[in-house]
């Protein structure tokens, strides 16, 4: 693969994984958000050489076979979404605000929700979504 | 939120589970840019660096020896191809002159986005710059230069083009009615403001895309377009292939706000198909959606409005300009003016009125709609006006607005006599729910800002099948931008068969499919695509009458049974809401807070409560964003804020809580009583938030956004003393990234 490709268009054009979106390109909106061994990265900046040998996880592995993940399933019941372009990247971010802190304050959440934009719902439904998910 | 009333105890008071939230929480959902055909090229395009000039050569020589490029078009190839909505004045690609910084005049088609960019990087084009013109005042003086002098070439759908007194004009109107003269002659006083709006951007999330392939004779279209039916009548103009050709498909939408309704590359990509006998694809690049595509419009309005010594209004009069950019091409009313272009005291009694509005050309990109076209830029003056007007005539603000709200029987500033008026109770209720008049902080300020917006009016239809085992389908045309209409028509439907939410299934289908829809748009998706969905069910019920069969019966000895729903809204009828919004300001730096926000909303029957709260929240931020913001900022016509960082939108950071208060039980025309609710809540936000600041610490900013730098150097003024200036630009609310 050649150096300068990017991981979103490895996942999307090359794999087929088209359940992570582009936006901005630019590293702002949070759209193409992936975990990469955990870790929250922005998939539009990080070259796919990178994440080479380590282990990513896109929208797509966030359920249990049938069985969505409790955030996945209270963004449906709070209204975390509407038009749902952004959701890959909120539920991915939000997957690893949980994975970090199983109960995070309303500040914490604010401050580790702010690399993903949505224009949809005013973020109420997203944090409403987030604080059910951990109850 | 509070429901102030309650009345149905059913299906519709269930919170809803969207028909498409399983796709769209596991990554299944397609959009248009997840969607590929076999052997497809993709586009790249070159546009002008000049707002105005005469395309005097364009070289593709070059281009086309390069590696991977399979065909390259300039004006000359698809000339005199022109798009647009209602007016075609946009050419596919510039072949004689280039009217903004971006407009194009060569395309490209290779095997790759890359080899495509790097074939377009290599065509020469010369140009001889034109004399450019910027602000639409300078573009109405009689020796401007015209951007237009081909106009009488252009094709105007549906009808015959208004005349314009000016040529660089691209609407004109004037309203009028009552006794002007007589109203402002017995006036007790007489004010007069002037107010600036810029240009912003819908700033969906996702950009434009579209793929576009020609089968037998056929064109294919997979497009973010959010008017598949529109955008077929416009491409069967613009390409000279007749409707009944061409097949137009919408996936999920990325966010729509008005912006999705104009397409920009689907005609050049259609010529590029033609080209090269393969499918050609085009995603734009978010620096794009923000140099190309259809903006708001910016306006300065002026507002002049003679009042009794109560304070009740006796005439108004107004005058707007609006920037349309380039093109007329965005916007899809008869008049080429952004919709409700004269609806300057939206929800007002007013006996008298003149209200000119006319949208100009400048060699600046293309406007056109955006999340309620007009109402934030009048609604921003209205509004601020009107405070004003309290603060002179020492009235309290909400009192002021007490006793001009519409009620029953009275004309609006349009003219319009409304046959029902929530406006008193939706501000009384206000009073209430905000403590309005009680104590507030020191630097700390309440304020208030009232408006209307029309319930969605227009015409659908869908079809609704019974199956064999039993399930329902229905099959629509209405495109999902993410407001959740086919959960709603899933609901309707539901309901008014009495039958399980989950038995019926709703299916979107392409324009080859489905029952002709003129698009989401003008909040007019559960009024009218609801009341489709009413008519089909009571349609289906009433063949089960014929047939004396129940629906389980009828599925077995009589399925498919197939019946078509028909959904009309002609009534002129009025959504009413109101915000109170407390700030607390620094005054030393003019930074500012919303510390508390409460909007009332009269919204009529519910039918999916998860999505009408979340277009109500959704609405507030994108209102508060476009307040304090947001500005798509030009420099000599060139867009300076060519990205997401620079053209900065809401974070999570930056949205306040808010408190809603729906009141439901005054029913509108849409089903079981519904009314619209995704333009209620964003017009009103900037005038709330600039009538608290000025409660708050006596300042009083007459333009947006409201950012601390604005808010400072106001209270200079009246302090007496002139402002340092810091470098840039302020921030003007906490937190932001
Ligand atoms: S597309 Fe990567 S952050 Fe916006
Ligand atoms: S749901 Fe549309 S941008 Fe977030």
């Amino acid at each position: 693969m050649r150096a300068d490709r990017r991981l979103i268009d490895a996942l999307r054009d090359d794999l087929g994984c088209i359940g992570t979106k582009e936006g901005c390109s630019i590293g702002v909106c949070g759209a193409c958000s992936v975990l990469v061994d955990g870790k929250l990265l922005s998939a539009c900046l990080m070259p796919a050489v990178f994440v080479s040998g380590r282990a990513v996880t896109t929208v797509e592995g966030l359920a249990r076979g049938d069985e969505l993940s409790p955030l996945q399933d209270a963004f449906i019941r709070e209204g975390g979404f509407q038009c749902g372009i952004c959701t890959p990247g909120q539920l991915i971010a939000a997957t690893a605000l949980l994975a970090e802190r199983r109960r995070p304050s309303d500040d914490e959440i604010r401050e580790w929700m702010m690399g993903n934009l949505c224009r949809c719902t005013g973020y109420h439904g997203i944090t409403r979504a987030i604080k059910a998910a951990m109850a | 939120m509070t429901l102030a009333k309650s009345t149905l105890p059913d299906i519709l008071e269930t919170p809803e589970w969207r028909v498409e939230g399983r796709d769209k929480v596991t990554g299944a959902a397609r959009y248009a840019a997840d969607i590929t055909r076999p052997g497809m090229l993709h586009a790249a395009f070159v546009g002008s660096p000049f707002p105005h000039a005469r395309v005097a050569s364009v070289d593709v020589e070059a281009a086309r020896k390069m590696p991977g490029v399979r065909a390259v078009l300039t004006g000359a190839d698809v000339r005199p191809a022109r798009f647009g909505r209602r007016l075609q004045d946009w050419p596919v690609l510039a072949w004689d002159r280039v009217r903004f910084i971006g407009d194009r005049v060569a395309a490209v088609a290779a095997d790759t986005v890359e080899a495509a960019e790097r074939a377009a990087a290599a065509i020469a084009v010369e140009y001889e710059e034109l004399p450019a013109v910027f602000d639409p005042e300078a573009a109405l003086a009689p020796d401007a230069p015209v951007l237009h002098p081909d106009a009488a070439e252009y094709t105007y759908l549906g009808g015959t083009r208004p005349p314009r007194s000016h040529a660089n004009m691209q609407g004109h109107v004037v309203h009028e009615h009552g006794d002007v003269t007589a109203g402002f002659e017995a006036a007790a006083a007489v004010f007069e403001h002037e107010f600036v709006v810029p240009r912003v951007h819908q700033a969906y999330i996702e950009p434009r895309a579209s793929l576009v392939w020609i089968e037998g004779d056929t064109v294919h279209v997979v497009t973010t377009n959010k008017a598949p039916f529109a955008l077929r009548d416009q491409m069967a103009v613009t390409i000279g292939v007749p409707a009944a050709k061409i097949v137009v498909d919408t996936p999920h939408v990325g966010g729509d706000f008005g912006g999705k309704g104009l397409s920009l590359d689907e005609f050049a990509l259609y010529f590029l198909a033609r080209a090269t006998g393969r499918p050609v694809r085009s995603v734009l690049r978010y620096a794009d959606e923000l140099q190309l595509s259809n903006t708001r419009h910016a306006a300065r309005i002026r507002l002049r409005t003679a009042v009794d010594p109560n304070g009740r209004i006796t005439a108004h009069q107004g005058r707007v300009v609006f920037d349309g950019g380039a093109y007329a091409a965005g916007k899809p009313v008869a008049g080429l003016l952004p919709g409700g272009p004269t609806l300057t005291l939206a929800g007002y009694r007013v006996p008298a009125a003149r209200v000119e509005a006319v949208a100009v050309y400048t060699n600046t990109l293309p406007a056109g709609h955006a999340r309620a076209p007009s109402q934030p830029q009048h609604t921003f003056a209205a509004e601020s006006h009107l405070d004003l007007i309290a603060h002179a005539m020492q009235i309290d603000p909400v009192e002021l607005r007490v006793r001009n709200a519409i009620r029953a029987g009275e004309t609006d500033v349009e003219g319009n006599v409304w046959h029902d008026s929530q406006a008193q109770r939706v501000i009384a209720t206000l009073l209430a729910a905000s403590q309005w008049g009680g104590t507030v902080g020191l630097d700390h300020g309440r304020g208030v800002a009232f408006s209307a917006r029309h319930v969605g009016r227009g015409k659908t239809s869908l079809t609704l099948t019974l199956a064999a085992d039993g399930s329902l389908e229905v099959l629509t045309g209405v495109a999902d931008q993410g407001g959740g209409a086919h959960t709603m028509i899933q609901r309707v439907v539901a309901r008014e068969l009495g039958v399980d939410v989950a038995r019926v299934h709703v299916r979107r289908g392409d324009t080859g499919h489905a029952n002709v829809d003129p698009g989401v748009g003008g909040s007019r998706v559960t009024p009218v695509a609801g009341n489709a969905a009413v008519d089909a069910a009571r349609k289906l019920k009433a063949r089960l009458g014929e047939l004396v069969l129940t629906l389980d019966d009828a599925a077995r000895t009589a399925a498919p049974l197939a019946v078509t729903g028909e959904g009309e809204q002609n009534e002129h009828v009025f959504g009413t809401y109101a915000y109170s919004v407390e700030v607390s300001v620094d005054r030393a730096t003019g930074c500012f807070r919303v510390v508390d926000a409460v909007l009332v909303a009269d919204v009529g029957t519910v039918i999916n409560p998860v999505a009408v709260r979340g277009q109500l929240e959704g609405g507030f931020v994108f209102g508060l964003g476009q307040a304090v913001m947001e500005e798509l900022r030009l420099d000599d016509g060139r867009v300076t804020t060519t990205n997401l960082g620079d053209y900065k939108i809401p974070t999570i950071a930056d949205a306040p809580s808010l408190r809603l208060v729906l009141i439901t039980d005054a029913p509108g025309p849409g089903p079981f009583g519904a009314k619209s609710a995704g333009e209620l809540a964003n017009p009103a936000v900037g005038a709330a938030i600039a009538n608290a600041i000025d409660a708050a610490v006596g300042a009083r900013v007459m333009s947006l956004p409201i950012t601390a730098e604005k808010v400072r150097a106001e209270l200079a003024k009246r302090e007496g003393y002139a402002p340092t200036s810091p470098d840039g630009t302020a921030d003007s609310t906490a937190g932001r990234r």
